[in-house]
């Protein structure tokens, strides 16, 4: 169970980067691996609570105490062994997780929480240099066929599950690789490509077949798809992006952040060469929209040498600390700076894009703005712009990252899937209303987050194999997720 | 008698009693006799108690010898000489035709016996003072003479013949259709002694039998009793005493003792009875009748075999020979011997015992029952529960003595002498030559020798087998691991949330199904760790013989020390070679693919083949579930045991053999405790070994020998047996084995009769069907899942994990609750509450299945207002020590703020306290609780309270003390309890002042006296039985009775107690309701309920079912920040709750608004549900269960068999009857002694004037200077008087707590002598007892004093001028104690203070004394007499020797004692002849502090 009183005797320490200047040189990750004896201090943190908030906080219901202790106790297979029992792809979520686990742990109440993210990590890199993470086909195969659609997070994980109990399945994706937000959406220096195909490697030998440059409903037909399978799994994602249908919106220089990434992630994977129009370098950029992704653009564009780079965000700037309306356990709605804002960043808060100006050649020379307010109106707040604040920014390259609205629509006509108000498949226990078709991850739920993605597919996995076989031993995080504070 | 109805059985009746005799040495015959022995009865009524109707008594009666002139005058019919014919005292159906058939059939059996009736003779009554709820069962009482056809038989065989015929005669009227036939009885029926007995007032005997006032009826002995049953539905038959003995305590392993007799009747064969009759004989137990009844029933059987009354009592209540090393080998050995032939008869027992030849009187081992006699120099002798019960004259006192546990004490009546225990033992034991027969025949399993592995090896791999028997991660690590370590059991904190066995989804052990029973009130749970000498665990295993024949053959038996065995060990057994023994393997498995038919087939197969085997003289039959496979599944082993063992009680075959176990399953103390309980004789935990050496391998076990780890847990598991089995006040697993001492919880009647017959189960439930599918459902996943021990499952009964136990307390619910209360959001507190109350839908608790039949409903501005309604909430008892002082002030202040109450707990509080803050608050628990460690109860905390609690049970671990780990006794917490910082505390098993239910009418008496304006509460935990109990607990004048369910919380408890002990409140709070209605008690008690109370909801069904007040502890310290960490037990709670560490106690963030926001939702919620019920108050609510219905909603495989009427039961009673409290109890304080010293002492107490006051004294003046001591400090608080400001002298024998909570400044002398309790929680006054001036007897050799002296003493002197009985000075922490010799258990669990003992210790001195000094003068000390554990002996320093000096001569100048004297006298020869008695640790704290206190000087 951890240490009795590591918690009280040992301070949290968080993964360390290599220097700004350093790091901004490449696309490479740039953290710097800790000392074994560091990690199992860090687990020794842990206090093995009677309810582990942290495990209800993971939306995959990460083991956490459970590996934790086995860290603490040097016991890394089995510590492995744990979390990939709730968690197909750590290697991803050790990365790329906001980590809701952290912000409820209950060590956080009075100390920083533990590491869990970090120790996640580098349980599975330690799995993989040791060699323990090796393909495991399935002994038997249950002659049952299933088609996954779309080969992000859900999709892979749903994939490893139902193949891991026998059945067929086929990946279809209609870029030309595997992983999708994974491998187009996120930049090197966060996840370096080469993770995701270690990943693959052992899929496939696990038996998933994969797909790729094939567009279900355009290179196959869907009537093809069900007839061959027993199960269509539809996990495309939410891939709509939201627009800025403002004055200028047209203008080149205007430009939609997912391009932008997806661009630069097939540059550093030497696909293509650099663009011009998906460049940054000596350009004023203003990234639009204070998320991940716009975090993402701002690492990227310090990386093309922008001239200067801006930060919008609509809504008011966060306070540092938690709020009485948003306590422990709750996920914090508080200030967050990635390591792409420490690489140098203008934030600016409660500003409203009004304008894109451009010059005679439609190039984009400048943003106007207003500031804006906010006002508590009954239950909502209600924005209000406040007057004589407008302000012209200059501006050569504009990345919208205003996030997605939802999943495309083309396939749910054809394959007759009933919707809901925000046009997402409407779904009991991940089935829609084509008993054949089953939806998970951003597709079913909107946009969100990986750990979400890969809970959605392992618990479409459970539903779909029970439907097939009756019954499962495929694994269920059942219930147990953390409320939201509402 | 009332009939079994809802949840009320008359088979949980219980009892205690006071009890005495007297008879005259040198044989002078007189009616005064009678008298004198009625009048000891009189003197002993306040340990008995009354009926509702005021004059109904539990029963009394008297036994003499029989009058033979008197008879002689009185019959109309000639009688022969005496000795020569018997005299029965006959009980009958008042029915004529009946009374008649009754007679007739009694007559043709004594004529079929050769004797013949000489007539019958109507006894003389008057039955106008009979009661009238007694006089609705009052028999026809006749007395009949029967003589031999043969003139000249032998006594013994004409006493042979009519108990042949009386059996005979009894059995079969009972066994007949007669709608009266309860009435016949026979009272007795003997050639020597003759009862009068009946359901009376011990003042009423002698006016309704008027023979007994007749001057010419005489005799040389006469033996008393009277009850004090749990209820008030005793019985005329059921009055004591019984034909040779009558009982003040209770038999614990009752059950297990009947079913053994049972078990041994197949057996039995003599020469002198008929074989014919012989069979007619049984049952020798009659079925129903109490412990005591069913004991005697024993004894006249042994008698039959020729065995002495002595012999008799020493095989059935053996001394605690086991570990005794001082014993005789001789004594040893009978005892060794006699443990073949008969377990123990165990629990509290002071037996009087009489044949009209010998007369005497036997304690058990533990003395737990009070047995004092006084010889005086005329030749009588007068043995009672108290002293003083008989007056004499001091100087007529020859010498003033006690039973010692396990000792006997014995008059022969025609030698007209006292034997001594010694003489009388030797007598007995020096019959045989047992020690040859011991030695020759006992083979000890490690004489067996072991000849290597021969156990075939699993074909199924480890990892699928683990998942077969259900194992977890969590097992591993939590349950088995530790105790492979520490060689004890794991501790956990908080309650248990997680749903009953027959409400969760997740597949069962049968050993879930089961809670374990334990001792409250009635008897007492014992010390096993303090007191481990009177404890054994050791079996014997093999055939039995007939009892009417003694010799050697009974000892060829396999003798098992710790019955947890090693696989080689088992293969020893399995595979022995030997003459006596023959073992005989048979694998309990049965064919998957047949389902639960297959089990029933297999079992039957099984049964058929053991018992062929039994009749081929096979006497060890080892069960095994080894060689599981995808076919074969295993049958649960519990039920295999049971099943074998009850069949062949049935079949009259289970003395011939010895059960051991070989399984898979076991591995927590209960499912060893079940298989004991169910007849197993020794168990091997093959996997567990697996498992074991699985993690020896792989170092996660280090630094030990794997068989060490596997030798550390066999240890843990007897000790966890043990505990077990202490819980329930049982010493010996000899005794334990098959005693069934268990209730199934959500288990089908009818399977739980055919397969565990004689157990209660009483919400129905699951059957074979269920149990099959959730085995076969685990073998299904075993056999589909990957073989990786890292992939088995992680587990969530201990720590919550979502694909574990569903837990009520959960991220969800706790993040909501917390929220609700800090944001005042009655909106988000509903969103907790529904949760919470979803739950219990999904089938986590009984009131989960309970629906509101919502039928009246009105407007809620009808119901009364929320402030009202929480008036009735109280927080739960947690004490300083267990939590934080910042937790424990803001309950306070919370609660004290609203007008509810909060509970101190058992830790004592700062008097700081006591007084209001200036801003208006109070930091003053309002109910201080009274708990075993008696931590800081003083007369000035008694004072401060509105309510005092007795705790007798605490849900989280009913049976067993508390504990607070010593890195939680911070000097702080050390100073409010009195004892040594840092030191580790745990509070006893038991009261040491309870030990039977008239042991609780004491304290609550003398917790009454200390404060008559706060109310007694006495706190129960839920069982069955827990109704009856509470009837008592009511007719011992409580208040308030608490009854708490088993999943209330703890701040550290054994894992097994917090899960398998006790059991839901819904049970307990129903069953005592209806148990108080049917009694019409419930008037005069409020019944208040606790255990995982968390919402609306909860308190609406706990009123509906008969609580008006309502407890709630986890939920308001959730409310002020408790994340349910479960490391109270660790000081690491991290939210500073329960934790000591100045640290971490920074981190709480609760205010006392959180715990009234918590408190208001829950009254508005309750509010809401009252007004769709209609009901405006809580009062109208109460009992009111026809508003609930079951759930039909729900359809859970499991839930289907479950049938909750009987909790919903409403007793039909008329309008009269209260069902709520009505009226309050009288607590007959108004001719308290101290009201008439107060009246002279006025001044004194008011104005400090010093002032000596004389005043007589008798044994019912009972705690002498509690009143006066509450007036002090009232008025002078804690620092009460100047010291001896108000002396009082009394002469007499001063009854019980004298001197209780005596405050400071208060001298207290008696010339005479006390009884128990001398000094109990003495608070600073000065308690003295000395002999009289004009006896002649030394007092270094009599007692002076009862058991328990100076019990929780916080402050004070007492100088004893005699000696002391057992327990001397337990739980002092504070007072200054002179006294001339004690006994056993001396000092036990001391934490302060000083005792210096001027003569004999007894055994056991010193166990668990962690604090204070004791000064032992050193003249023939038995030093084997320490217990040392937690001491040192050390030789007393110039220091010590100064105090030793001043101590002797104030000693002196108090008492004039001789002894005193002498060594004053003879300082120079005396000085070094002292030995001190120090605490190690206690040692360490002093230097320690002694350090500290030099570098403040120096700094």
């Amino acid at each position: 169970m951890g240490k009795l009183k590591g918690f009280i005797e040992y301070n949290r320490t968080d993964e360390k980067y290599l220097s700004v200047t350093e790091r901004l040189k490449n696309y490479k990750e740039f953290t710097i691996t800790p000392d074994q004896s560091e990690m199992v201090e860090q687990g020794g943190r842990c206090m093995d609570c009677g309810v582990p908030f942290c495990h209800s906080g993971c939306p995959l219901g990460n083991l956490i105490p459970d590996f934790n202790d086995a860290v603490y106790r040097k016991e890394w297979k089995l510590a492995l062994d744990i979390l990939h029992s709730t968690n197909n792809f750590p290697e991803f979520t050790g990365r790329l997780c906001p980590a809701p686990c952290e912000s409820a742990c209950v060590l956080g109440l009075i100390n920083p929480p533990v590491s869990i993210e970090m120790i996640e990590k580098y349980i599975v890199e330690r799995g993989f240099e040791e060699g323990w993470i090796k393909a495991k086909a399935p002994t038997k195969r249950t002659n049952k066929k299933i088609a996954v659609v779309g080969s992000g997070p859900a999709g892979l994980a749903a994939a490893q599950q139902l193949n891991s109990v026998g059945h067929t399945v086929e990946v279809f994706e209609r870029d030309e690789k595997i992983g999708g937000l994974l491998r187009y959406g996120i930049p090197d220096f966060k996840l370096e490509k080469s993770i995701i195909d270690r990943r693959l490697t052992i899929l496939e030998e696990e038996g998933v077949i994969f797909h790729v440059s094939k567009e279900v409903g355009t290179d196959i037909p869907v009537s093809e798809l069900e007839k061959e399978f027993d199960i269509i799994l539809l996990t495309g994602g939410a891939t709509i992006r939201r627009k800025l249908p403002i004055k200028g919106h047209d203008l080149k220089g205007v430009v939609q952040a997912m391009d932008f990434l997806k661009h630069q992630n097939e540059v550093v994977d030497l696909k293509i060469d650099q663009q011009k129009n998906y460049s940054a370098t000596s350009k004023n950029v203003i990234v639009i929209g204070g998320g991940d992704t716009g975090s993402d653009c701002i690492g990227t564009s310090n990386r093309h040498k922008a001239k200067s780079v801006t930060n919008f965000e609509i809504l008011d700037k966060p306070s540092t600390d938690r709020t009485e309306e948003n306590p422990w356990p709750y996920w914090p709605f508080t200030l967050k700076t990635s390591s792409s804002h420490e690489e140098g960043i203008e934030r600016k808060w409660s500003i409203m894009t009004k304008e894109f100006i451009g010059d005679k050649n439609k190039n984009l020379t400048g943003i106007k703005t207003v500031a804006v307010d906010w006002k508590i109106d009954g239950d909502r707040r209600k924005l209000i712009e406040i007057e004589d604040s407008e302000k012209v920014w200059p501006c050569e390259l504009a990345l919208l990252a205003l996030g997605f609205t939802g999943p495309e629509q083309d396939l749910f006509s054809s394959l007759n899937i009933d919707l809901d108000q925000t046009l997402k498949p409407l779904t009991k226990n991940y089935k829609t209303s084509n008993p054949k078709v089953f939806a998970a991850g951003d597709l079913r739920r909107g946009q969100s987050l990986i750990v979400w993605a890969i809970s959605e597919g392992r618990e479409a996995a459970y539903h779909i194999d029970k439907q097939l076989m009756g019954n499962t031993n495929l694994p269920s995080k059942i219930d147990g997720d953390l409320p939201s504070v509402k | 008698m009332i009939k079994e109805q809802g949840l009320y059985s008359p088979l949980n009746e219980h009892e205690n009693c006071g009890a005495g005799f007297i008879c005259s040495l040198t044989g002078k015959k007189t009616n005064k006799i009678i008298h004198d022995a009625l009048n000891i009865l009189v003197r002993l009524e306040h340990r008995g108690a009354v009926s509702s109707d005021g004059r109904t008594g539990d029963g009394a009666g008297i036994l003499i010898e029989i009058p033979h002139d008197y008879f002689t005058s009185e019959c109309k019919f000639d009688l022969p000489i005496s000795g020569k014919y018997a005299v029965g005292m006959v009980f009958l159906p008042p029915k004529i035709n009946q009374l008649n058939f009754c007679v007739q059939s009694f007559e043709s059996e004594i004529k079929r016996q050769g004797l013949k009736v000489l007539g019958w003779r109507n006894v003389p009554i008057n039955s106008k003072v009979v009661g009238k709820i007694a006089s609705k069962s009052q028999p026809v009482i006749k007395q009949v003479f029967i003589s031999s056809e043969d003139e000249n038989i032998q006594e013994k065989e004409l006493n042979t013949k009519v108990y042949v015929a009386r059996k005979i005669s009894e059995n079969s009227i009972y066994q007949s259709e007669l709608s009266q036939k309860n009435y016949y009885y026979f009272s007795s029926l003997h050639t020597r002694t003759l009862i009068y007995k009946g359901l009376l007032m011990p003042e009423d005997i002698e006016r309704f039998y008027t023979d007994l006032s007749n001057p010419k009826l005489v005799t040389r002995l006469a033996l008393v009793h009277q009850r004090f049953s749990t209820n008030t539905f005793p019985t005329w038959d059921l009055a004591q005493p019984f034909r040779y003995m009558c009982h003040n305590g209770e038999i614990n392993t009752l059950k297990g003792n009947i079913s053994r007799m049972t078990a041994r009747e197949e057996l039995i064969n003599c020469d002198y009875i008929e074989k014919s009759d012989i069979e007619k004989l049984f049952p020798i137990i009659l079925e129903g009748k109490s412990d005591s009844a069913s004991m005697d029933m024993v004894v006249e059987l042994l008698i039959m075999t020729g065995r002495s009354l002595p012999e008799i009592m020493m095989m059935l209540v053996p001394e605690a020979w086991e570990k005794h090393n001082s014993m005789s080998s001789k004594k040893k050995s009978f005892y060794e011997f006699n443990s073949c032939i008969m377990e123990p008869w165990d629990g509290p027992a002071s037996i009087p015992f009489t044949d009209g030849n010998y007369i005497g009187a036997l304690l058990d081992r533990n003395g737990l029952r009070p047995s004092r006699y006084s010889v005086t120099k005329d030749g009588y002798v007068i043995m009672s529960s108290e002293t003083g019960v008989v007056n004499v004259d001091p100087k007529n006192i020859e010498s003033h003595g006690r039973l010692e546990p396990g000792k006997m004490f014995l008059v022969d009546m025609n030698k007209g002498r006292i034997i001594k225990d010694e003489e009388v033992k030797s007598e007995v034991t020096s019959k045989y030559p047992y020690q040859k027969w011991v030695n020759d025949n006992i083979l000890p399993l490690s004489k067996i020798p072991y000849t290597g592995n021969k156990t075939p090896a699993e074909e199924i791999d480890f990892e699928t087998r683990l998942r077969i028997f259900g194992y977890t991660q969590e097992d591993f690590k939590t349950v088995i691991l530790p105790m492979c370590v520490n060689a004890k059991e794991a501790i956990g904190s908080m309650g248990s949330d997680t749903p009953l066995a027959v409400l969760s989804n997740k597949p069962q052990l049968l050993y879930n199904y089961f809670k374990q029973l334990f001792a409250q009130v009635t008897n007492p749970p014992l010390d096993g760790i303090r007191e481990e000498i009177v404890t054994d665990t050791s079996l014997a295993v093999g055939s039995d013989f007939n009892i009417f024949n003694i010799n050697e053959k009974h000892a060829k038996k396999l003798k098992i020390n710790n019955p947890i065995i090693s696989n080689e060990d088992l293969d020893k057994i399995k595979f022995v070679k030997h003459k006596d023994f023959k073992s005989f393997t048979i694998p309990v498995l049965y064919d998957l693919n047949k389902g639960h038919n297959g089990i029933e087939q297999s079992l039957e197969k099984i049964v058929n083949e053991i018992e062929k085997k039994v009749d081929n003289d096979y006497n060890i039959i080892i069960l095994t579930d080894r060689n599981v496979s995808k076919k074969k599944a295993p049958i649960p082993m519990l039920l295999a045991c049971s099943t074998v063992h009850h069949y062949l009680i049935k079949k009259k075959k289970r003395s011939k053999f010895g059960i051991i176990i070989e399984s898979a399953e076991p591995r927590e103390p209960h499912h060893f405790s079940m298989l004991f309980g169910y007849g197993a004789s020794a168990i091997n935990p093959y996997l567990v070994n697996e498992i074991i050496t699985y993690h020896h391998k792989k170092g996660i076990i280090s630094g030990i020998t794997r068989n060490k780890a596997i030798a550390n847990y066999n240890k843990a598991i007897a000790k966890g047996i043990l505990k077990v089995m202490n819980k329930i006040g049982i010493s010996t697993l000899h005794s334990y084995r098959g005693s069934q001492i268990f209730e199934a919880l959500g288990l089908r009647k009818k399977f739980v009769d055919k397969y565990f017959n004689n157990t209660p189960s009483r919400i129905e439930g699951v059957g074979l069907y269920v149990l099959e599918k959730e085995i076969s459902e685990r073998l299904n996943t075993a056999f589909n899942s990957e073989l990786d021990i890292n992939k088995l499952e992680m587990g969530g009964e201990y720590r919550w994990r979502r694909n574990g136990e569903k837990h009520m307390l959960n991220p969800t619910t706790i993040s909501k609750l917390q929220q609700a209360v800090r944001s005042e959001k009655y909106e988000t507190y509903k969103v907790y509450s529904d949760q919470i109350n979803k739950q219990n839908e999904q089938l986590m608790t009984i009131r989960g299945l309970f629906k509101f039949v919502e039928l009246d409903p009105i407007n809620i501005d009808e119901v009364e207002p929320w402030t009202e309604i929480v008036k009735r909430f109280k927080t739960g008892a947690m004490s300083y020590g267990s939590i934080s002082k910042e937790a424990h002030e803001n309950l306070a202040v919370a609660m004290n703020r609203i007008g509810g109450k909060s509970n101190s707990g058992e830790g004592g509080e700062d008097p700081g306290r006591f007084k209001k803050d200036k801003n208006g608050d109070s930091r003053n628990s309002s109910i201080k609780q009274v708990a075993s460690g008696r931590f800081g109860v003083s007369s000035y905390y008694l004072t401060n309270a509105n309510e005092i609690q007795i705790k007798m049970a605490q849900g989280a671990k009913p049976g067993e003390g508390g504990q607070l780990p010593g890195p939680k006794v911070n000097p702080l917490i050390a100073k409010v309890r009195n004892s040594t910082p840092y030191v580790g505390l745990i509070s006893p098993p038991p009261h040491h002042d309870i030990y039977s239910i008239e042991d609780l009418a004491q304290l609550i008496y003398d917790l009454k006296n200390a404060n008559r304006s706060a109310r007694i509460n006495v706190k129960l935990v839920s069982k069955v039985g827990v109704g009856t109990i509470a009837a008592g607990v009511a007719k011992a004048k409580a208040d308030v009775i608490l009854i708490s369910g088993f999943d209330g919380g703890t701040g550290a408890s054994p894992l097994t107690s917090l899960k398998h002990a006790g059991l839901p409140w819904e049970l307990g709070i129903a069953e005592a309701q209806q148990t108080l209605v049917l009694n019409d008690l419930r008037g005069r008690v409020v019944i208040e309920c606790d255990g995982q109370m968390k919402t609306g909801r909860d308190v609406a069904i706990a009123c509906l079912l008969g609580a008006e007040e309502f407890g709630f502890s986890t939920a308001p310290l959730v409310a002020s920040g408790c994340i349910m960490m479960r490391a109270c037990h660790l000081n690491t709670c991290p939210v500073g709750i329960a934790t000591q560490d100045p640290e971490l106690r920074k981190n709480f963030k609760g205010k006392p608004e959180h715990v009234i926001n918590f408190m208001y939702f829950v009254a508005q919620e309750l509010r809401e549900i009252m007004a769709s019920l209609g009901f405006r108050t809580i009062d109208e609510m109460v009992g009111q269960s026809q508003k609930l219905n079951m759930k039909d909603a729900v359809s859970h495989y499991k839930f289907k068999g479950i049938d909750l009427s009987k909790i919903l039961y409403k007793p039909n009673v008329n309008e009269s009857v209260s069902i709520r409290k009505t009226i309050d109890q009288d607590h007959n304080l108004d001719n308290v002694l101290d009201f008439k010293i107060y009246e002279e002492a006025k001044l004194s107490i008011e104005k400090k004037i010093k002032m000596n006051l004389d005043f007589n004294i008798k044994n019912t003046d009972r705690t002498v200077g509690a009143i006066i001591s509450n007036e002090i400090s009232k008025i002078h608080g804690e620092k009460g008087l100047p010291k001896d400001t108000l002396t009082i002298n009394f002469k007499g024998s001063a009854g019980q707590s004298f001197g209780a909570f005596s405050a400071k400044g208060l001298k207290l002398v008696v010339e005479g002598n006390t009884n128990d309790y001398f000094g109990k929680g003495l608070s600073g006054a000065t308690i003295v007892v000395k002999i009289p001036k004009e006896s002649t007897f030394e007092s270094d050799k009599n007692i002076i004093t009862g058991n328990v002296t100076l019990y929780g003493a916080t402050s004070g002197e007492a100088y004893i001028n005699g000696i002391a009985g057992e327990r001397f000075c337990v739980r002092n922490s504070g007072a200054t104690a002179v006294v001339e010799g004690v006994g056993d258990h001396g000092c036990e669990y001391m934490t302060g203070g000083v005792a210096l003992v001027l003569g004999k210790i007894g055994r056991n001195f010193a166990a668990g004394m962690s604090g204070g000094i004791a000064y032992i003068l050193n003249e023939d000390l038995n030093k084997n007499h320490f217990n040392y554990e937690m001491i040192e002996l050390e030789t007393p320093d110039n220091q010590d020797i100064d105090l030793i000096k001043s101590l002797v001569e104030k000693h002196f100048s108090n008492t004039s004692s001789q002894i005193a004297e002498k060594i004053i006298k003879n300082w120079k020869l005396y000085k070094d002849k002292f030995i001190k008695v120090m605490p190690t640790e206690y040692k360490l704290a002093l230097e320690k502090l002694a350090k500290e206190k030099i570098n403040q000087i120096i700094n």
